[in-house]
């Protein structure tokens, strides 16, 4: 790189009008062997900002372990879960019956009832039935009248 | 957005936040607490980095505002940081004696107002364009030209100074 070439990239640097490409030849003159004695005055400038850049953090980054907002966000997908399921449990535990159906449960209902009632009168029936056995204790004394067969059977021979 | 995912995406640019909040706040303790503040910051917002075109810009303009917002809350508090007493030049000379080139360009870096340090730290360190620069800091291309062309100019100044007062 001729002498004049930097000396007038260095003026134009100056004043704020070189491209990055410019930037690193000047860098590049500064930062090597040969600067020209009269120059020597800006090689520390060039050095310094290139040593600038070669410094580094030597913190690792902490940031807090798991996402919180994404949890948010699970609780409450979790809370609208359960109170769908017992909104909706109780509303299907109500059977859902088409007019039919209902028709037919009425009729069946009916029919138990009239099936109640016939039973109730047959028990009626048995229970009255149920004083036969005060004939067969007649009967039993009845019995007794062979005693007196006996006994006057006696009599007459 | 995973972790990971994330992560790839922020940790290329992490060493240019770090250097730019050191270029900042001086410190490199302050510097490393300004890029992990960052990266929560854009973690928990990590929906909308997505919406972004350029993370990385965004991510600088972040750390910008971080650290501004860290030296203003410092001075305000008149807990005025170490560093920020290179201010005048009668320091500056001070600070000079170590006559290190390099740490001098480092120490007249420091003495630069804080929108000529990061344009300077954003063009002749981490090489962007003036068109990202200006996104970055919520300016205009003209207007980091000319922050840019003072920052080296005052720097050149003070080395040629410097220079002078050594070889005579």
């Amino acid at each position: 790189m001729e002498l004049a070439n930097i000396e007038t990239l260095l003026e134009a640097y100056f004043e704020g009008n070189t491209t990055l490409n410019e930037e690193a030849t000047l860098r590049k003159y500064f930062t090597g062997n040969e600067v020209a004695p009269h120059l020597a005055v800006y090689q520390p400038l060039f050095v310094g900002l290139e040593r600038a850049g070669e410094e580094v953090s030597k913190q690792e980054v902490v940031l807090p372990q798991a996402s919180f907002q994404l949890n948010k966000w699970w609780y409450g997908i979790a809370a609208m879960l359960v109170v769908g399921a017992t909104v909706g449990s109780f509303m299907f535990s109500q059977p859902q019956l088409t007019q039919e159906e209902k028709e037919a449960v009425a009729a069946f209902e009916k029919a138990k009832e009239t099936m109640l009632l016939l039973s109730e009168n047959l028990n009626k029936g048995t229970s009255s039935i149920a004083h036969l056995n005060e004939f067969s204790k007649g009967t039993s004394t009845i019995s007794h009248i062979d005693q007196f067969t006996n006994s006057k059977n006696k009599i007459l021979k | 957005m995973k972790q990971k995912e994330f992560l790839t995406t922020v940790l290329p640019f992490k060493d240019k936040l770090y250097r730019l909040a050191k270029r900042l706040l001086v410190s490199s303790e302050e510097a490393e607490d300004a890029v992990q503040e960052v990266f929560l910051k854009l973690w928990n917002g990590k929906q909308k980095i997505k919406n972004y075109k350029n993370p990385e810009a965004f991510a600088i303009t972040m750390t910008k505002n971080y650290c501004l917002d860290r030296l203003k809350s410092k001075q305000a508090g008149n807990l005025k940081i170490v560093h920020s007493n290179y201010q005048n030049s009668e320091n500056i000379e001070k600070a000079v004696e170590a006559n290190d080139g390099v740490s001098l360009v480092f120490k007249i870096m420091e003495t630069l107002p804080e929108q000529q340090r990061m344009i300077l730290q954003l063009r002749d360190v981490e090489q962007f364009e003036f068109d990202e620069i200006a996104e970055m800091l919520e300016s205009n291309e003209t207007a980091v030209r000319v922050a840019l062309s003072r920052a080296r100019k005052t720097v050149r100044e003070q080395l040629i100074k410097q220079y002078n007062y050594g070889v005579s």
